[in-house]
C-alpha cells in the first residue's frame, strides 16, 4: 500500500534518511524502531509531505504522492499523529474533529452543506469518534484545557476523523502509564480490524512487539533489520545498535 | 443630536473596517493592508455614484467586487511572507494605494464642475446623500442595518464549521494542514472576505464625508483597523463592536474633558491595555464566564 | 541624456548612498529586535526621532557643540530603548505576538503625541557639523555634512558589529536568539540580553535620529511614519534579522531613492520603493540574506 523508494533527506550535511527501501503492506500493522537520531520521524515527516525530498519516491495506492502537497496527502487516505501533540488548544474538543473531516469522500459533499451546515451525517461520525476514545464528557472543552492523556487520545481521534487508509503514529505511547498503553494497545488492534493500515513507530518495546505484524529497524537513516517480531528481536545489527558490541581488547 | 447621530455614524463604519481585520486575523495574518481597502472601495463607490450616476446599493456592489478582486490578489503573495513580515508587506501595499490615488485624476466636466478624484485633493463633492434627500438618522440606519448584517454573517460563520478551520488555520498551519486542511484557499478566502467588508465599508465612508483624500487613508487608519480586533478580542465579533464603541467614543467625546490630551492618553491607552489584558477585552475566557452568566440566570428565572 | 544630466543623476545617487547609511541604521535597529526577541518593534523610528527631540533640550542649558548633541542623541535613545522594553515588552506574554505589536503601535503613537505636545508641531533645527565644507571630486560635490553623517554612520555600524561578534554579550546575544531556552539553560540571563539589546538599540536609534536630524537640518514629528515605513521596508529587503543585510538594503534604498526623484520626481518616488519590496517579496522573500531555516 505504501511503498518508499530510495528516500533519502539530507539537512545539508546530516543524513537524516539515506537511501531507504520500505513497504506497508495493506492492512497491517509495522512497526518502526530505532535508537533516538535514526530517521523514525522524519520518515514520517517525508511520508506526509511536511519536508521534500532529496531524493527516492514514495507511492501510495498506485500514485506516487511525492510531490504532492501536504493536504492533498490526507484526502488521498494518509493521516498522522504528531509526537508532540499539536492540537488546536483554542478550539473545543468537537471542533478539533469537526475541522479535521477531510477525506475524499466527505469533501465530495454539497460545499454549503460541508462548510456551514450541520450534516446529520458529520455529527454522527464526530459523536462515534469522541465515544470510542471515552471523550464525549469534554466535547465542549477548549482542547488546551485537557489533560496529557485526554490530549493524546484527542490527538489520536483527530488523525481518524479524515477517514484515512493509512494511518501514522509517532510515539503515540510517550508519557502514558501502563493502563493508557493497553487502552493505546487495543484501539490500535481495533483500527486494523476497521480495515487500516498502521505505521507505528514507538520506542515502548513491549507495545510494539505486542501490537506489530513485521517490524523495520532503522539506524542512521538505513533500514538495518526487517521481519516478525521475534525475528528482530534475535537480530545481531539490532542489538548492535541498541546495546552495542563488546569491546575487542 | 446630529453630533451623536454622526459619531454613530462613525462607529459603524469603523466597526466594518475592524470587522474586515477581523476576519484575516482569525487566520493568523496580520494585514495592515485593509485601509488600502477601504480606500479603493471609498473611492470606486464614489466613482460610480457621482461619474456613473448609479444609486448607492450598486455602487457599494460595484466597491465590494473591485476590492475583494484586488484583495484576492494580495492574497496570494502574502501566503509567501511569513508571520511579521507580512506586517511589512501590507503597510508597504497600504502605501502604494495612498500614493496611487494621491497621483490619480480622473475627471468628468459636468455644467461648470468638474467631478471626480483630483491628485492630492482626493474626490470632492461626493453629494449622493443630500441630492437624495437622506437625513442624518436615514444615514446612520443604513450604515447600521449594513453593519448588523455583516456581524450576523460573520456571527454565523463563526459558529459553522467554516468558522472553526479558520481559527485552526490561524492557530496552527502545520497541524492543519496535517488534518487535510488546503491552507492556501482557507488564507486567500479570509483576505478576500475581508477586502469585500473593507471596501463596503469605504464606499459608505466616502459616501458620508463627501470629500475623501489619500491622506485618509495612511498607516494610522490600517492601525486602527487591527486596534480594533485585537483589543476587542478575537474570541467573537461583538468585541470589535465593544473596542470601536469605547475607541471613538473615548476619542470624540474625551475632547470635552482632556481636549489636546486625548491623542496622548489614546496612545498610552493601547499599551496599558496590551500589558493588563494581551488577549483582549472579550477573550474566551470572557465568553464563557459570560455564557455563565447570562444561562444560570435563566435557569434560576426558569425554575 | 546629456553628460550634465548625467553627472547629476550621479550625484543624487551619491547623496542618497551617504543619506542611507541613516537608514541603514534603522534597518539594523528593527532587524536587530526582531532577530533577538521575534518582534517587530513599530515604535522604532518614533523612538529615534524622539530621542533626537530630546538630544535639543541640552541646548537649552548649555551651548553645547554639535558633537555634544549627538551624544546626547544617543544616551536619550538608551534611555527610551529601555523605556520601551519595559512598558511594550517585558509583562506581555511571549506567545502573544499580537498584544506586542498592538503596544507598539501604541507606543509609536504615544512617542508621536508627545512630540508634537512639546513643540506644538512646530519643526525645530537640528545642528549639523561640516555643513559648510564641500569638498570637489571632479564634477562631483560631496557635501560636508552629509559626509560627515555616512561616517558616523559607518563607524556606528563598525562598533555594533565587533559589539556583536566580538564581545561575551554579543555571543550572548547571538544565542538567544537562535535558542532562547537553551539559552537559559546554560546560565544565559535572556532578560538581561533582551535589556541590553533594547538600550543598544536604543542607542544606534539615537544616532540615527540625530543624523536624519543633521543630515535634514531640522526635526519634524511627520518624520517618524515615513521612516518607519523605509526602516521597515530596509529590513525586510535586508533579510529580517541580517545586519548586513541591512546595511547594504539601507544604501541601496538611499540611493535608489534618490535615483527614483531624480528621474521620475517626488510623488512617484516613494511608489517605487513600494514596487522594489513587493519585487522582493515576491522573488526573494528572505532578503538579500535570509536567515536559513531550521528543521523544526
Amino acid at each position: 500500500m505504501l511503498d518508499l523508494q530510495g528516500v533519502s533527506k539530507h539537512f545539508g550535511g546530516v543524513r537524516a534518511v539515506d537511501g531507504l527501501d520500505l513497504t506497508v503492506a495493506r492492512g497491517e500493522i509495522l512497526g518502526l524502531i530505532g535508537p533516538n537520531g535514526s530517521g523514525k520521524s522524519t520518515i514520517v515527516n517525508l511520508i506526509c509531505g511536511l519536508f521534500p525530498l532529496t531524493s527516492g519516491r514514495i507511492i501510495f495506492d498506485g500514485t506516487d504522492m511525492s510531490d504532492a502537497p501536504i493536504h492533498t496527502r490526507v484526502t488521498c487516505g494518509v493521516a498522522r499523529t504528531f509526537q508532540n501533540i499539536r492540537l488546536f488548544g483554542q478550539l473545543t474538543v468537537w471542533q478539533n474533529l469537526w475541522v479535521a473531516q477531510n477525506s475524499g469522500q466527505q469533501r465530495s459533499q454539497n460545499f454549503v452543506r460541508r462548510w456551514f451546515g450541520g450534516s446529520r451525517g458529520a455529527r454522527e461520525e464526530i459523536e462515534r469518534t469522541l465515544e470510542f476514545f471515552d471523550l464525549a464528557h469534554k466535547c465542549d472543552e477548549l482542547a488546551g484545557n485537557l489533560a496529557f492523556g485526554e490530549q493524546r487520545r484527542l490527538e489520536f481521534a483527530r488523525a481518524l476523523s479524515a477517514k484515512p487508509t493509512l494511518l501514522l503514529l509517532d510515539e503515540p505511547a510517550a508519557g502514558m502509564n501502563a493502563e493508557e498503553i493497553d487502552q493505546l494497545d487495543s484501539r490500535i488492534r481495533k483500527m486494523q480490524q476497521d480495515g487500516i493500515t498502521v505505521l507505528l513507530i514507538e520506542h515502548h518495546m513491549e507495545l510494539v512487539m505486542s501490537v506489530a505484524d513485521r517490524i523495520a529497524v532503522l539506524n542512521f537513516g538505513q533500514k538495518i533489520a526487517e521481519g516478525t517480531p521475534a525475528a528482530v528481536q534475535a537480530h545481531p545489527l539490532v542489538r548492535e545498535a541498541y546495546l552495542g558490541t563488546t569491546a575487542t581488547a | 443630536m446630529d453630533f451623536y447621530l454622526g459619531l454613530l455614524q462613525v462607529i459603524g463604519v469603523h466597526t466594518l473596517l475592524g470587522l474586515s481585520a477581523y476576519c484575516v486575523l482569525l487566520t493568523g495574518q496580520v494585514s495592515l493592508a485593509q485601509a488600502g481597502f477601504f480606500a479603493i472601495g471609498a473611492y470606486v463607490a464614489g466613482i460610480f455614484t457621482v461619474l456613473a450616476h448609479w444609486p448607492l446599493v450598486p455602487a457599494l456592489g460595484a466597491s465590494a467586487v473591485v476590492t475583494g478582486a484586488v484583495a484576492c490578489a494580495v492574497g496570494f503573495p502574502a501566503l509567501r511572507v511569513k508571520g511579521l513580515m507580512l506586517v511589512v508587506a501590507t503597510i508597504a501595499f497600504g502605501e502604494a494605494v495612498r500614493l496611487f490615488f494621491f497621483n490619480f485624476t480622473y475627471q468628468v466636466q459636468t455644467g461648470t464642475l468638474h467631478l471626480g478624484p483630483h491628485g492630492a485633493e482626493g474626490f470632492r463633492q461626493i453629494r449622493y446623500f443630500p441630492e437624495h434627500g437622506w437625513s442624518t438618522f436615514d444615514v446612520m440606519l443604513f450604515i447600521w442595518t449594513v453593519v448588523a448584517v455583516v456581524m450576523a454573517a460573520l456571527w454565523w460563520l463563526d459558529s459553522s464549521r467554516a468558522g472553526a478551520v479558520l481559527r485552526a488555520v490561524g492557530e496552527d498551519e502545520l497541524a492543519a494542514q496535517s488534518s487535510g486542511i488546503s491552507v492556501t484557499a482557507v488564507k486567500v478566502s479570509a483576505m478576500t472576505i475581508g477586502g469585500v467588508i473593507a471596501g463596503i465599508g469605504g464606499g459608505i465612508f466616502a459616501h458620508y464625508t463627501t470629500h475623501i483624500e489619500h491622506t485618509q487613508f495612511g498607516v494610522g487608519l490600517a492601525a486602527f483597523a487591527i486596534a480594533y480586533p485585537i483589543l476587542g478580542g478575537l474570541s467573537n465579533v461583538f468585541g470589535t463592536l465593544l473596542a470601536v464603541i469605547f475607541i471613538q467614543g473615548f476619542l470624540i467625546e474625551g475632547l470635552r474633558f482632556m481636549g489636546d490630551w486625548r491623542n496622548l492618553l489614546f496612545g498610552g491607552l493601547i499599551v496599558l491595555a496590551m500589558n493588563i489584558r494581551p488577549r483582549g477585552l472579550l477573550d474566551a475566557g470572557a465568553v464563557q464566564a459570560l455564557k455563565r452568566l447570562l444561562f444560570s440566570n435563566r435557569e434560576r428565572s426558569g425554575a | 541624456m546629456n553628460l550634465l544630466d548625467l553627472i547629476d543623476a550621479v550625484q543624487s545617487v551619491a547623496d542618497g548612498i551617504l543619506f542611507g547609511s541613516t537608514y541603514a541604521l534603522l534597518g539594523i535597529g528593527f532587524t536587530l529586535i526582531f532577530g533577538v526577541m521575534h518582534k517587530i518593534n513599530l515604535s522604532y523610528a518614533a523612538a529615534s526621532i524622539g530621542a533626537a527631540y530630546a538630544s535639543l533640550l541640552i541646548l537649552t542649558v548649555i551651548k553645547a557643540p554639535a558633537i555634544l548633541v549627538f551624544l546626547t542623541a544617543a544616551a536619550a535613545g538608551g534611555i527610551i530603548g529601555y523605556l520601551v522594553y519595559l512598558v511594550g515588552f517585558k509583562f506581555i506574554p511571549l506567545a502573544n505576538p499580537l498584544a506586542t505589536l498592538m503596544s507598539t503601535i501604541g507606543l509609536l503613537l504615544l512617542i508621536d503625541e508627545i512630540i508634537v505636545h512639546m513643540t506644538a508641531g512646530v519643526p525645530l533645527n537640528y545642528p549639523a557639523l561640516f555643513s559648510d565644507v564641500t569638498i570637489h571630486v571632479g564634477p562631483f560635490s560631496l557635501r560636508g555634512d552629509l559626509m560627515f553623517v555616512f561616517a558616523l554612520g559607518c563607524i556606528c555600524m563598525v562598533v555594533l558589529l565587533l559589539v556583536l561578534y566580538r564581545t561575551r554579550l554579543g555571543l550572548a546575544t547571538r544565542a538567544v536568539s537562535q535558542q532562547p531556552t537553551a539559552s537559559k539553560l546554560c546560565g544565559i540571563s535572556t532578560t538581561r540580553v533582551n535589556v541590553l539589546t533594547f538600550v543598544i538599540t536604543g542607542v544606534v536609534g539615537g544616532i540615527a535620529g540625530a543624523m536624519t536630524g543633521a543630515a535634514i537640518g531640522m526635526l519634524s514629528p511627520l518624520l517618524a511614519l515615513p521612516l518607519t515605513v523605509k526602516g521597515l521596508i530596509v529590513t525586510v529587503i535586508g533579510g529580517l534579522g541580517s545586519i548586513p543585510g541591512a546595511i547594504i538594503a539601507g544604501l541601496v534604498v538611499g540611493g535608489l531613492e534618490n535615483a527614483f526623484q531624480f528621474f521620475r520626481g517626488v510623488s512617484e518616488r516613494d511608489l517605487y520603493i513600494m514596487l522594489l519590496l513587493f519585487a522582493f517579496l515576491v522573488f526573494r522573500p528572505g532578503g538579500i540574506f535570509a536567515m536559513p531555516a531550521g528543521r523544526d
